[in-house]
């Protein structure tokens, strides 16, 4: 063991003060009673101090606590990503109006919000299916907690429960997915599965291949569950509907990334061919799996605009976008190669902004007006002009019309699928992309071409903060959209992953 | 057929039988009771395998812990006693099919795979002092993790359960 527990344990510090922060906010619960917004300080504080802790945390690539967790540069964004998430859910929960009537309990609130954020960093360097099972739990029931955590509303309630249902049996079958593949390999250490695998043994053969077939599709289902891929993604409209809105973003964006960092990892080190020069990395070990995740594509991302055009609730219209959009990520996990999931994380770079910055306003409607039906947006853009128009770039943005941050997600995604046989993947994608215009200009035109149903044209006034923090959204928005370089630099640079021979 | 052998088919025809019974008693603290034999026989099987540890945890946990609680909360919750559980009125036929499909298909995986055989059997003298010394060495991260999941849950489930004082219905 090359490693000691202590070097580990200094490897982890952010880790270890997102945990830390955890208790230290269950304490400060304890001690100062309705003081919930203290307790929400102190998680923002805790965030803050694992966010100056990730730059002194090496890069790797090594393994720590005996391989159970991959220090990597692959690992670092997901973690700079996830709690850089946190943060900002915190801040608007800190605004939202819709946690204020449980407001006495709102201490427990922060307190799951550092859980479930330790518990999705602990997903972003999983090497170890015990490790990744443990992290995926964690965020799983964090997050149930906090879906039903307004529980005077009965929508929430409903969603929690319907939330752990689902949950439980995705869990489930991926456990026992998990035990097949184990009793097969006799590891449940990636590198290792991935080493027995590529010694061509017995296990590639027969029924002991079918088994492992059965293993990983079972496992797929749980995490797929994670990333609502369809056909896994049944939870996601009624959970991202009734949910508090701050935590539908906090899942449709942090909870969605710890997924694909756990599903890339998982099909990269275990299946996946590292020697290949091509620019698809193909999966050696008999199946196909880059076209089984094709299909898994192609379904998320035309299931999820599809039906998408018949919402008429944002909340619920941005679940089935966040579901469309968990398809065209797919692609680049499909692709697979360094371009590929390069792809992938500027994606979410972009995908950060866009959709927090469409939660948001969202949310802050919703406080304003009481509803979040889209005919209630109608005449919004001349009732609340700068709102109204970051509303209307935060849609562009998920559409991926040009200039803005979105454009060049979409754009970098499809051209690394361009490249690879894969190029009808990228038909497909173009031309759900053009139904996804279609929803999202619903909204636009309700918002700038329609009157007010009751007739009301009077301005809706929002405080100066939420102005503010939407115009904090515009920028990147733009801003990304025009100049990226410094983006693409850093994601090429965070591909590195801890592989096999390494 | 050695002695191992005949105490093996015996717990798991426990195990099986009692798990039937789990399923299709219409009476909830029937099924209830009958758990504990499928936890009884799967414990049996554990001592079979050499997994001691699992086996005492098993009882102690399963059946000393969590069963008896399900017992005093069917028993508490008297509504419940006398309740026949809707059964057998849901989509049979097609239940039945894939059911028996899922059923030979995973028979025929556990028979024809080859599956990892640990080189070495653990020893006759236990595994606990093994997996004390894993828990705090290899496996020291999943293990502090699960404590943190656990008190996650306990918390969530206390802010489920508990009333507000004041209860406003939307």
């Amino acid at each position: 063991m090359p490693e000691t527990i202590s070097s580990s344990i200094a490897n982890f510090r952010p880790e270890l003060a997102l945990a830390l922060t955890f208790i230290a906010a269950m304490i400060m619960e304890f001690a100062a009673r309705g003081k919930g917004r203290l307790t929400g300080a102190v998680v923002l504080a805790g965030f803050a101090v694992a966010l100056a802790l990730m730059p002194f945390s090496p890069a790797g690539p090594e393994r720590i606590f005996s391989g159970m967790i991959a220090l990597d540069p692959f690992s670092v964004f997901f973690k700079y990503f996830v709690i850089v998430t946190g943060i900002v859910i915190v801040l608007f929960s800190f605004q939202s109006q819709e946690l204020r009537r449980d407001a006495p309990r709102i201490g427990e609130y922060f307190c799951f919000i550092a859980a479930l954020t330790f518990g999705m960093t602990l997903m972003a360097g999983a090497a170890n299916l015990l490790m990744i099972y443990i992290a995926i739990e964690l965020v799983g029931i964090s997050s149930y907690i906090l879906a039903g955590f307004t529980k005077s509303v009965r929508r929430s309630s409903e969603a929690a429960l319907k939330y752990v249902l689902y949950g439980a049996v995705s869990s489930g079958l991926m456990l026992y997915g998990m035990s097949l593949i184990f009793g097969l390999m006799g590891s449940l250490d990636l590198v290792r599965i991935h080493d027995v695998l590529a010694r061509g043994h017995a296990i590639t053969t027969g029924w002991s291949f079918a088994t492992m077939m059965i293993g990983v599709v079972l496992i797929l289902a749980g995490l797929g569950y994670k990333i609502s891929a369809v056909p896994f993604h049944f939870w996601t409209p009624d959970v991202y509907e009734g949910a508090p809105i701050t935590i539908t973003a906090f899942l449709a964006v942090a909870s969605k990334a710890a997924g694909f960092a756990v599903l890339i990892r998982f099909f990269t080190v275990m299946f996946f061919d590292m020697y290949t020069t091509a620019n698809v990395r193909a999966s050696f070990s008999g199946v196909n799996w880059n076209l089984v995740l094709a299909v898994l594509s192609v379904a998320t991302m035309t299931v999820g605009n599809f039906i998408a055009v018949w919402q008429d609730n944002l909340k619920r219209m941005l679940a089935y976008s966040s579901i469309a959009h968990a398809g065209y990520l797919l692609m680049g996990v499909v692709v697979s190669s360094d371009s590929g999931i390069a792809a992938v994380l500027l994606y979410f770079i972009m995908y950060f902004f866009m959709n927090l910055g469409a939660f948001y306003v969202v949310m802050a409607v919703a406080d304003k007006i009481g509803s979040e039906h889209i005919d209630d947006y109608r005449g919004f853009g001349k009732r609340a002009p700068t709102v109204g128009v970051g509303f209307a770039i935060f849609l562009i943005s998920l559409t991926g019309l040009p200039p803005t941050g979105g454009f060049v997600g979409k754009l970098i995604l499809f051209s690394a699928v361009v490249d690879s046989p894969f190029l009808w993947l990228a038909v497909v994608a173009v031309l759900n992309t053009v139904v996804s215009l279609y929803y999202y200009a619903r909204v636009l035109r309700n918002m700038y071409l329609r009157e007010p149903l009751d007739g009301d044209i009077s301005p809706i006034r929002f405080r100066p903060a939420v102005v503010v923090t939407v115009v904090l959204f515009i920028i990147p928005n733009i801003l990304f959209g025009l100049y990226f370089e410094p983006l693409v630099k850093w994601t090429q640079a965070s591909v590195a992953m801890l592989l096999p021979g390494a | 057929m050695s002695y191992p052998d005949v105490l093996f088919y015996v717990f798991a025809a426990l195990a099986a039988v009692s798990a039937l019974v789990v399923v299709f008693a219409r009476n909830v603290v029937y099924a209830a009771f009958s758990l504990l034999f499928t936890f009884l026989g799967v414990a049996g099987i554990y001592v079979l395998l050499h997994a001691d540890f699992l086996a005492v945890a098993q009882i102690m946990i399963y059946i000393g812990g969590i069963l008896v609680l399900l017992i005093f909360g069917v028993m508490l919750t008297t509504r419940v006693t006398n309740v026949d559980l809707p059964g057998g009125v849901l989509k049979t036929m097609p239940a039945t099919i894939v059911s028996g499909i899922l059923l030979g298909t995973l028979l025929r995986l556990v028979t024809r795979a080859s599956w990892f055989v640990e080189p070495e059997l653990p020893s006759p003298e236990g595994t606990t002092a093994a997996i004390g010394d894993r828990l705090v060495t290899t496996h020291l991260l999943p293990f502090e993790v699960a404590g943190i999941l656990l008190l996650v849950t306990i918390m969530g489930a206390a802010l489920i359960a508990r009333t507000n004082g004041r209860r406003r219905d939307a």
